[in-house]
């Protein structure tokens, strides 16, 4: 069985045009998502975890 | 129970876990009726420490630390949350938060954020946040009327006025940002108009609507002869947000929105849960909110001092959580949306006797959300560099005026379109028939400078604040087209790629390089101290200057020119060739070609991530000549296809040569990463180079597109046999080498079209090229291996194959 993990989804051009709608210093605070998703995409096999969830970037409230 | 991670072996590390709740302070300020830890089956609380010991968090960051280098992880997530976090108080908050960075930030990006009720947060705690970088979200349940419905002091005072204070503190310009955003419980007794509307008030970054905690022992609260009141609730801010251009991103929706960023979520999803969280007294625990179904659901028996994170990682309740749809019971398993709901979140299944095995309680509420968030399907909206019309004017988030604008697509939907077009369509359209128009060609740059900005984002994470990006944010907020002058150079993302991804290594930082750049294209007067790299200074898209014996040197920039002081020795560049040349320059050459002023990039030493060796810096007339060479040649590709020519206008900007190779002289590269280049050994007629021009431009083409898109599915591993080479190709391969020669064949059978002495060799070569590209088209649409758009998208290659089906000539 191949156990290579699978490439994480791409980000969309919705989510990289929002991204880019954005001053720079703002990006990481402002697309969380985005950077956690080019991170895993773009950064292939180095990643954390394909296909995990980012939870912590918003947790359940208190 | 046996573990169901996948390990085979118990000894045998388990999947990584990138993100941790830290329960840094477990009692509250505010007495919420809705609240999991306190008001639900779970009490443990009554019997930990209020506040987590200074010893507790050196245990928990230095495991956390310890698992993110043995699994390599590039980032960790860390949430401080409670209770309330910010009971800890400055000096608590700052010991903890000291202590994470110290332990964790090196050799990994530390993402620290925290939630908060916000009502103790001020300026002094607001410096703090900043200070440690950590994004703060705050809880708000809509409008005064709403929040006062649940959250409450202990006195039954409101907290409303509390929380809107400190959102207004974290709207300020020195605080946004440490806002990440608001977090909203429903209340369906709540008026959804109002409660969208006090939560956009705020100007949130993002904001995230969950559904109250219910299990099947204790359902959700309905009114009576309603079936999906929170698919109906949840609907309404649905249709309001999307009437209003999605003005923010809503995670929920975002989540349950197929191809939106993230995947899913927490909720919604079948993606895993990495997550741990670390009581007040060290306790590995599972996901707090499952605190909602029994007493001391969350527990694992683990703690920091005496447990790794592969261990906590291993317990069955954190393992199960990863292995997405096999973890859901057979009706969920079996359902049409499950990869959309992924089974709501997991303590919503719970009930007694079966446990989890059961779909959410939240059911029909989420298969009625999904169908309501299906009838309004995602435009594919225009890659714009301005606010979207439905973006409030002004709004604080956007880029300020001044850039060029973007290339926009036909407005999808207007009136009298039969046939709205979306800009995927018109995107795979326009580049799977071979050439892409100038619109397609803008999208990819637009979307490549847009990940390289991600990737510089990650890197400022990585290293911290420093003065080079200071002045980068401050360029782009007034000067951004000279900040995307530069980060569109083809070899940053490969230098940020390669960095990223082997933390810890050695290296020259490039960002004060970038930032001077930007600052010169500005015309700003701006001083930064940049790193020499071996004996020179290289300012990506500008040039090198060579420096000998100094580590970094001072560079100010003013109009037109560089003030460079290295050692005792300070030399002025004049950026303008014609102001006379500096002993040791060596600026970028361009060459002029079609009203585009093409790089012969032989001087930053990030071009060198081709596989191959590149050619060293040319002199003079070899740069000249070979300038003179690739401008026919660009006219060559003009001439032949003009379509081809067009898209090399449109994305084209860089040539790197190849160090000259006897036993193969006829060689050309692309790097997936350095969109807008491509690397070729010289060649003496401009006529073989169009040709090299062409097939390299269609890989930098179907990369970026690639970047966007999975044509192929990603767990492929099939290897076609193909005609250009002995061995056969993975089906990403022979997509790619399908679409260059396709791009060939054209370029021949023009050639053997025209009106030429002797057209025999350009009909033999399109002949050939084009059986090629048609075997491997086959191969590819009868390999099971495309995703839908990929066999969308090549068999619009084969249409496009059709006109070339005649022999040429």
């Amino acid at each position: 069985m191949d156990q290579t993990p699978p490439r994480h989804s791409p980000p969309s051009l919705e989510v990289l045009t929002r991204s880019l709608r954005t001053p720079l210093g703002q990006v990481a605070t402002e697309h969380p998502d985005t950077l956690a998703l080019v991170r895993r995409r773009f950064l292939a096999g180095r990643s954390a975890q394909p296909g995990t969830v980012p939870v912590a970037a918003f947790n359940s409230s208190i | 129970m046996a573990c169901r991670c996948g390990a085979a072996d118990p000894a045998a590390p388990c999947r990584p876990i990138s993100q941790y709740v830290l329960k840094v302070h477990s009692r509250c300020d505010l007495s919420c009726d809705h609240c999991y830890v306190y008001q639900e089956a779970d009490q443990t609380w009554r019997n930990r420490p209020a506040r987590m010991a200074a010893s507790t968090v050196r245990a928990a960051a230095t495991r956390i630390a310890e698992h993110a280098r043995a699994h390599a992880l590039p980032v960790v997530h860390v949430v401080l949350h409670g209770g309330e976090p910010l009971l800890l108080g400055p000096a608590g908050l700052r010991e903890v938060l000291a202590e994470l960075r110290a332990t964790l930030a090196p050799g990994t990006v530390l993402d620290l954020r925290m939630q908060t009720n916000g009502v103790l947060l001020d300026e002094e705690l607001c410096r703090l946040l900043v200070a440690y970088d950590v994004k703060v979200g705050v809880s708000l349940d809509g409008d005064r009327a709403a929040n006062d419905r649940h959250r409450l002091f202990a006195h039954g005072g409101s907290s409303h006025s509390q929380v809107r204070r400190a959102l207004a503190l974290l709207r300020r310009p020195e605080f946004r940002s440490s806002y990440a955003g608001i977090l909203c419980t429903v209340d369906v007794r709540n008026d959804p108009d109002e409660v969208y509307s006090a939560l956009l008030a705020e100007e949130p970054p993002r904001v995230d609507l969950l559904l109250p905690h219910a299990t099947w022992d204790r359902p959700p609260w309905r009114p009576p002869g309603v079936a999906t009141p929170y698919a109906d609730w949840l609907g309404r801010i649905h249709q309001r947000w999307v009437d209003d251009g999605r003005p923010v991103p809503i995670r929920l929706f975002d989540a349950l929105t197929p191809g939106r960023a993230g995947g899913g979520t927490e909720a919604v999803g079948l993606a895993p849960a990495d997550l741990l969280v670390v009581e007040t007294d060290g306790s590995w625990e599972q996901v707090d909110s499952l605190k909602v179904a029994f007493h001391g659901a969350p527990g694992t028996g683990l703690d920091v001092f005496a447990h790794p994170v592969d261990e906590a990682a291993r317990h069955p309740g954190v393992a199960i959580r990863q292995v997405g749809l096999a973890g859901l019971c057979a009706e969920c398993r079996a359902c049409p949306v499950v990869s959309r709901c992924g089974g709501g979140l997991y303590p919503h299944r719970w009930r007694t006797g079966t446990g989890f095995d059961n779909p959410s309680v939240y059911c029909p509420d989420l298969l009625a959300l999904i169908a309501t968030v299906d009838s309004r399907p995602l435009p594919d909206r225009p890659v714009a560099r301005r606010s979207s019309p439905g973006a409030p004017p002004g709004h604080a988030g956007d880029r300020p005026p001044g850039r060029p604008a973007a290339p926009a697509p036909r407005p999808a939907g207007s009136a009298g379109d039969r046939h709205v077009e979306s800009a995927t369509d018109r995107l795979l359209t326009g580049l799977a028939g071979g050439h892409g128009d100038p619109w397609a060609l803008g999208v990819l740059a637009q979307t490549q400078l847009s990940i390289t900005r991600a990737l510089l984002a990650t890197w400022r994470d990585t290293t911290g604040g420093s003065a080079a990006w200071e002045l980068l944010t401050e360029l782009d907020a007034t000067a951004g087209e000279a900040v995307d002058a530069v980060l569109t150079h083809p070899f940053v993302r490969p230098w940020l790629v390669r960095r990223l991804a082997r933390p810890g290594t050695p290296d020259d930082d490039l960002l004060p390089a970038l930032a001077v750049v930007a600052g010169v294209r500005a015309e700003a007067d701006a001083e930064l101290e940049v790193p020499v790299r071996g004996d020179a200074l290289v300012l990506p898209t500008l040039g090198r200057l060579t420096v000998a014996g100094a580590r970094t040197a001072t560079v100010r920039t003013v109009a037109g020119r560089l003030h460079v002081r290295a050692g005792s020795v300070e030399r002025v560049v004049p950026l303008d060739a014609a102001a006379g040349s500096t002993l040791g320059w060596q600026p970028v050459r361009r060459v002029p070609v079609a009203g585009v002023a093409l790089a012969i990039e032989d001087v930053d030493p990030e071009r060198d991530c081709y596989g191959q060796p590149v050619a060293p810096t040319l002199d003079e007339p070899a740069a000249a000549a070979l300038g003179r060479r690739l401008a026919r040649a660009w006219q060559v590709v003009h001439r032949d296809v003009p379509a081809h020519g067009a898209a090399l206008d449109a994305g084209l900007r860089a040539v790197v040569p190849l160090a000259p190779d006897p036993g193969a002289p006829l060689r050309s590269a692309t790097a997936r990463e350095a969109f807008g280049a491509v690397a070729l050994t010289e060649l003496p007629d401009a006529a073989t180079m169009a040709v090299l021009l062409v097939h390299e431009w269609q890989h930098g083409k179907l990369g970026a597109l690639l970047d966007l898109y999975d044509l192929v599915d990603p767990a492929s591993t099939v290897r076609i046999p193909v005609a250009w080479r002995p061995d056969p190709r993975p089906v990403e391969g022979v997509l790619q080498g399908a679409y260059a020669h396709l791009a060939v064949a054209e370029v021949w059978h023009a050639r053997a079209a025209a009106d030429r002495p002797d057209p025999r060799p350009a009909r033999g070569h399109a002949v050939r090229y084009r059986d090629w590209t048609r075997e491997a088209v086959d191969a590819l649409l009868g390999s099971g291996e495309l995703t839908d758009l990929g066999e969308r998208f090549v068999r619009r290659m084969r249409h496009a194959l059709e006109g070339l089906r005649a022999d040429p000539g």
